[in-house]
């Protein structure tokens, strides 16, 4: 009986509550309609664990803009609300998925899914409905084949790029001798495609040129051979998962070349984590931001995230992330939600970011430099070129 | 390149690969031996392991030496559990002639769970890469350099194999599980409590899979879809070792680290997978019930 009674009331409660969602609901919708914002991302599968810097940095913009009363839209404020799916970290999914948030959701505005595949993937979808989207976290010289119109690359780091400016940097510190590892995946395998010719016409000698696949888990083999070949520098092109076995492994060999450049996972706050900070301290790596008081609104990203998610942004994904959120909320605030007129600003206006100004030229930004930075006492420094760097070369002391 | 094949640095890598390999597959084929059940979900109790160990590191500090034994406890648990909530009654009903039948149902049943188990944890945890820095100091020996954490791995790896095998040899708790395991049957004829022995190859595939997981973390990084590398890896140890032939797997694995380490070293490490892979189809062509499986029959 007692059961009965308890469960009653709670049916009576729920219905109430019910009621009372419907119709605050219904007073909201009435006041002012939720801006709706659809993207795809990796929530689930092999490319799950590298999308959260992204993701985050979204969550972190949507309460920033919805707590200053919301997105302003040609003139009138309106909150933001995500419509998010799971890509399943498959490419083919996000294209659907793209279609069905454009002709079924029918969201008033897209933002980018995470990495390069998606991005080229989608693209044709954009280019169909001709609907306006910021890429963010795409980086491959296969990007300037996709055709210029609906969808912009906010990255500086393509791989043609870092092979000239890495190979600069090198020379500058007087690097002689140099040791390659590869990792087989797109990215990185490009990388490494155009940094040694680079590094040969720059008369630097390349005594160790090795690749791996993506499941490796021991680098004895290789690092011995690194080791034996005593060079200058050792330029370890790493994803994620590979760059804490190379750091690990190296500090077990004792590898004590000044230039150690780790390409992907250092720039994110798992890093120094998993490996120590000592063993991160002087580690070299892609990303073209860092807190700077030249970049407004820099530091308040970097501070606001620290806050609240406890740990640092990525150095390249999140601030990649954010830089695409100003950008769209610059071109919407100016055009309202008219596709074409979003579309032609962020085609033709200097955009001011938090890793500086941004400007477009096809679908490439053409004002970010190629940039290098540097773990030194724990936090992220550019460190080259020296016209952004926050901070001077280090060589590195051991691991 | 022949100081490096004889430097013993290779040599220790090759063992500390193998130790894990042979501490995983192991409980998997406690699990295959006794119940003729495919544990497909296996590689994810090893990820689950690795969270454990990871949480109380970084939020209460316990060291993964402490927690080891107590994630493994927590492993077994689970498995016991799993047995009587769900395989006892499935097992109970098996006749020989369903026996085949279970075989496909337990394939299926631990896909799911596989599934759903990667798909919580990514929810309850994000699918954050995971990792933490702990023992990381190099010591030298001779001319080899281990790194601490490594150095445990192989000596508490290795020495739970080594008593997990001493175990079936010598006492007599083991000795029935051995006996499910050669002749399920016959076992049960002359008095040997089947049951007793599931679920005890339960607890210990589950423990064992548990603990090899707090070893993995200490070594490299994990999301919540890094079990299945490891499912593959103990399937291909206790294929080339023999299906439920424990010994053969301990032997198979430490094989198996000599080849990933050697062959690369030797060949190039994009070759990783075509050596792994290629020892199996070799293997089963060669040895098609395992590589001692001979010499256990003729005894």
């Amino acid at each position: 009986m007692k059961l009965m009674a308890t469960r009653r009331r709670s049916v009576v409660a729920s219905i109430a509550a019910a009621a009372l969602a419907w119709g605050s609901g219904l007073a909201y919708a009435q006041a002012d309609k939720p801006l709706r914002i659809g993207f795809s991302m990796a929530r689930t599968g092999m490319l799950a664990n590298a999308t959260p810097s992204q993701l985050n940095t979204y969550e972190l913009w949507r309460e920033q803009v919805n707590a200053r009363g919301g997105m302003d839209v040609g003139g009138t404020k309106r909150k933001v609300e995500f419509v998010i799916y799971d890509d399943q970290s498959k490419p083919e999914q996000a294209v659907r998925i793209y279609e069905k948030l454009i002709t079924d959701d029918k969201v008033d505005l897209l933002l980018a899914p995470w990495g390069t595949p998606f991005h080229i993937a989608i693209a044709p979808v954009l280019e169909k409905y001709k609907f306006p989207v910021v890429g963010n976290t795409a980086a491959s010289v296969a990007l300037r084949q996709v055709k210029p119109g609906y969808i912009w690359f906010t990255t500086s780091a393509i791989p043609d790029r870092i092979g000239t400016e890495l190979t600069a940097m090198l020379k500058q510190q007087n690097v002689k001798s140099v040791a390659v590892l590869s990792n087989v995946l797109p990215f990185t395998k490009e990388i490494k495609n155009f940094v040694e010719p680079e590094l040969k016409k720059a008369g630097i000698d390349i005594k160790v040129s090795t690749e791996y696949p993506p499941d490796i888990k021991d680098m004895t083999a290789a690092l011995t051979q690194v080791k034996q070949a005593n060079v200058d520098a050792v330029l370890a092109l790493a994803y994620p998962g590979d760059s804490v076995l190379y750091a690990k492994q190296a500090k077990e060999l004792g590898l004590n070349n000044p230039f150690q450049f780790v390409a992907i996972g250092p720039s994110d706050a798992f890093f120094p984590k998993a490996v120590g900070a000592a063993s991160a301290d002087g580690v070299v790596t892609i990303a073209h931001w860092s807190p700077r008081p030249e970049w407004k609104g820099s530091q308040a990203f970097y501070d606001s995230y620290v806050k609240k998610f406890g740990e640092d942004p990525d150095y390249l994904n999140s601030a990649l992330a954010w830089m695409s959120l100003e950008i769209l909320e610059t071109a919407v605030a100016k055009n309202g939600l008219d596709k074409e007129k979003i579309r032609a600003t962020i085609a033709s206006d200097t955009f001011e970011t938090i890793n500086g100004k941004v400007k477009f030229e096809g679908v490439q930004n053409v004002v970010t430099p190629t940039a290098f930075v540097q773990y030194q006492k724990g936090k992220l420094q550019i460190v080259w070129p020296a016209s952004i760097a926050t901070g001077k070369f280090e060589p590195k002391k051991g691991w | 390149m022949i100081d490096t094949l004889l430097s013993g640095q290779l040599l220790f890598s090759a063992l500390v690969t193998g130790s894990l390999y042979a501490l995983v597959a192991l409980g998997l084929n406690l699990v295959y031996g006794t119940m003729r059940m495919l544990n497909v979900a296996h590689g994810d109790l090893v990820m689950l392991g690795a969270y454990g160990a990871f949480w109380a590191f970084s939020l209460a500090g316990v060291s993964p030496l402490l927690a080891a034994p107590l994630v493994a406890a927590a492993g077994a648990a689970v498995g016991i559990g799993l047995y009587r909530g769900l395989f006892r009654g499935m097992l109970a009903k098996v006749t020989p002639s369903t026996a085949g039948k279970l075989e496909g149902n337990s394939l299926l049943l631990f896909f799911g769970l596989s599934i759903l188990m990667q798909n919580i944890v990514a929810l309850a945890f994000t699918p954050n890469n995971r990792a933490y820095a702990y023992l990381g100091e190099v010591y030298r020996i001779g001319n080899v350099s281990m790194t601490a954490n490594r150095l445990l791995v192989l000596c508490v790896a290795g020495g739970v194999c080594v008593a997990v095998a001493l175990f079936l040899s010598r006492h007599v708790a083991g000795l029935a599980m051995r006996a499910v395991i050669e002749r399920r049957e016959a076992a049960s004829i002359v008095g040997v409590d089947v049951d007793r022995v599931q679920r005890l190859s339960f607890a210990v595939g589950f423990g064992t899979a548990a603990l090899a997981g707090v070893l993995m973390s200490m070594l490299e990084q994990f999301s919540p879809f890094s079990g299945f590398p490891f499912t593959i890896a103990g399937f291909i140890v206790i294929i080339l070792g023999g299906l439920g032939n424990v010994t053969g797997g301990l032997l198979a694995a430490l094989l198996l680290g000599v080849i990933e380490t050697y062959g690369v070293a030797l060949t190039s490490a994009n070759l990783r997978s075509v050596l792994l892979y290629g020892s199996f189809v070799v293997a089963l062509l060669v040895f098609p019930n395992g590589l001692l499986a001979r010499r256990l029959v003729t005894r």
